[in-house]
């Protein structure tokens, strides 16, 4: 098989998937890097520079808040879904289970 | 300054100024927890080498600013890229066709000028190229960064679409290259050449070929001349324009290829198909016109044109496939030596691509024979 189509091939499939994880996982208020840590411990790994720019954009789309607070000696910025963050985030998860249940049937 | 906050500062410049403090405070706490952590996990400070590799990680500065950047990725979008390579292809196409009709007509009206008219032809097509190019490119970014989406990308009609077929330089180059898909799609159904049908398409190209080389041989042995080539006028009278010793040299090997590309064309008329065979006696053909071109070339010395007391050599060589020859036949005068000039650098051209034509026809017969079935 070729590797460096299957990584393209699985990047493509991931990439989708990457936001809707992001929101569901923001339905706890965490900032970037314990979001990604917490990412990371459920198997799905991404990169930083993927993901504080996606955070930036979900943010300006409505479906994310934020604020800065010190936390650790440190300021942090906290993200938490918005309102319309949680209803975007029902209606994805729907339309997830319903791709999920297509494919499992094809496969 | 520390590493981390060079690092930092890298990022900044790319950014947006209105955003730049709020992104730079957050990558700062991304990347100082990554240390933290990794410093946790040690039990010890990080040496700057080992922060390097946290920020290698996180990504070059160009490539994390770029994530940041708000609007469109890319100058022309894949929505909008296959216009714009259309665009291009016809739009090349047609510069080409009219400067090659231009020059046409200027051989015609003043056969003494073909050589100025010749480096005219070739910058005007570069020139007006890369003005095509950098306008399409400028208008797709437009379009691109505004979101503007014109009726034609999105209330077409398929009953419109027949001109995209035809001005698809794609087919009428795979057509060239003797893809009969591609001749089938776009000849004329029916059409007929000097009582040959049109889509017989090897017995046309094999009849046109033969035709030409036997021209060609005739007037290579002296059988035929043709009055007003080689009689140049420039300012100051008339040229005389004289062989260089390479083709008194290569004259048997030029006589021998021709002939041997008309036997290999009139097995080709014969046999009604080009076949397998025609295609094997085509490769040492093409292989020997690349040797006759590499000879050429070593010569380097072409032609003497004569005015007069006056003589100037028309050569070429590795040296004018560039640009700057391109530009310096425009700037080269309509004297012997600048006509010299602009011959041998347009010579050295068509030699070139001649070459880069024959070595791929050789990789295609070869892989037509490979591929194809037993006939």
């Amino acid at each position: 098989m070729d590797q460096a189509l299957f990584e393209t091939m699985r990047l493509e499939l991931r990439r989708g998937t990457l936001v809707l994880a992001v929101l569901a996982c923001l339905r706890t208020e965490r900032y970037g890097y314990t979001l990604r840590q917490a990412l990371a411990a459920d198997g799905l790994e991404m990169e930083e520079s993927t993901l504080y720019p996606l955070l930036r954009r979900l943010e300006g789309q409505g479906l994310l808040t934020s604020e800065w607070r010190e936390e650790e000696k440190r300021k942090k910025r906290f993200y938490v879904l918005s309102p319309g963050g949680e209803a975007m985030l029902a209606a994805l998860t729907e339309e997830w289970r319903g791709i999920n249940a297509s494919l499992e049937r094809i496969l | 300054m520390d590493i981390i906050e060079r690092y930092l500062e890298a990022v900044a410049a790319q950014l947006p100024t209105d955003d730049r403090e709020d992104i730079v405070a957050e990558l700062r706490d991304l990347i100082l927890s990554r240390v933290e952590a990794r410093e946790e996990e040690l039990g010890r400070a990080l040496t700057d080498e080992e922060k390097e590799a946290i920020l290698h990680e996180i990504g070059h500065p160009l490539i994390v600013a770029a994530r940041y950047r708000k609007g469109p990725d890319s100058l022309i979008g894949p929505e909008l890229f296959p216009y714009w390579l259309f665009g291009a292809k016809a739009g090349l196409t047609l510069i080409a066709a009219v400067q090659a009709l231009g020059l046409l007509i200027h051989v015609l009206g003043a056969p003494a000028d073909v050589g100025r008219a010749i480096g005219q032809a070739f910058h005007g097509f570069f020139s007006g190229a890369l003005t095509l190019l950098g306008a399409l490119t400028l208008a797709g970014a437009v379009m691109e960064h505004f979101n503007i989406k014109p009726t034609w990308l999105t209330k077409w009609r398929v009953r419109d679409l027949s001109a995209f077929g035809l001005a698809d330089p794609a087919k009428w180059g795979a057509s060239l290259a003797g893809s009969e898909k591609a001749k089938a799609e776009w000849l004329p159904k029916g059409a007929r050449v000097w009582g040959v049908a049109v889509n017989d398409k090897p017995g046309v190209e094999a009849l046109v070929s033969l035709i030409v080389a036997g021209v060609f041989v005739m007037w290579w042995i002296g059988v035929i001349s043709f009055p007003g080539l080689g009689a140049v006028h420039l300012r100051g009278g008339a040229v005389g324009m004289e062989p260089a010793p390479v083709w008194a040299a290569l004259y048997g090997p030029i006589l021998a290829l021709a002939v041997g590309g008309m036997a290999v064309d009139a097995i080709t008329l014969i046999r009604g198909r080009e076949g397998r065979l025609g295609w094997f006696l085509k490769i040492p053909l093409a292989g020997a016109a690349l040797w006759v071109l590499w000879r050429l070339f070593e010569a380097g010395w072409w032609f003497t044109l004569t005015q007069g007391d006056a003589t100037a050599r028309v050569e070429g060589g590795a040296a004018q496939i560039s640009l700057q020859a391109l530009r310096a036949i425009n700037e080269a005068g309509r004297d012997l030596g600048g006509t010299a000039l602009t011959l041998g650098t347009v010579l050295t051209w068509v030699f070139a691509i001649m070459a880069i034509s024959f070595a791929v026809n050789i990789v295609g017969y070869m892989w037509r024979i490979a591929t194809a079935k037993a006939c």
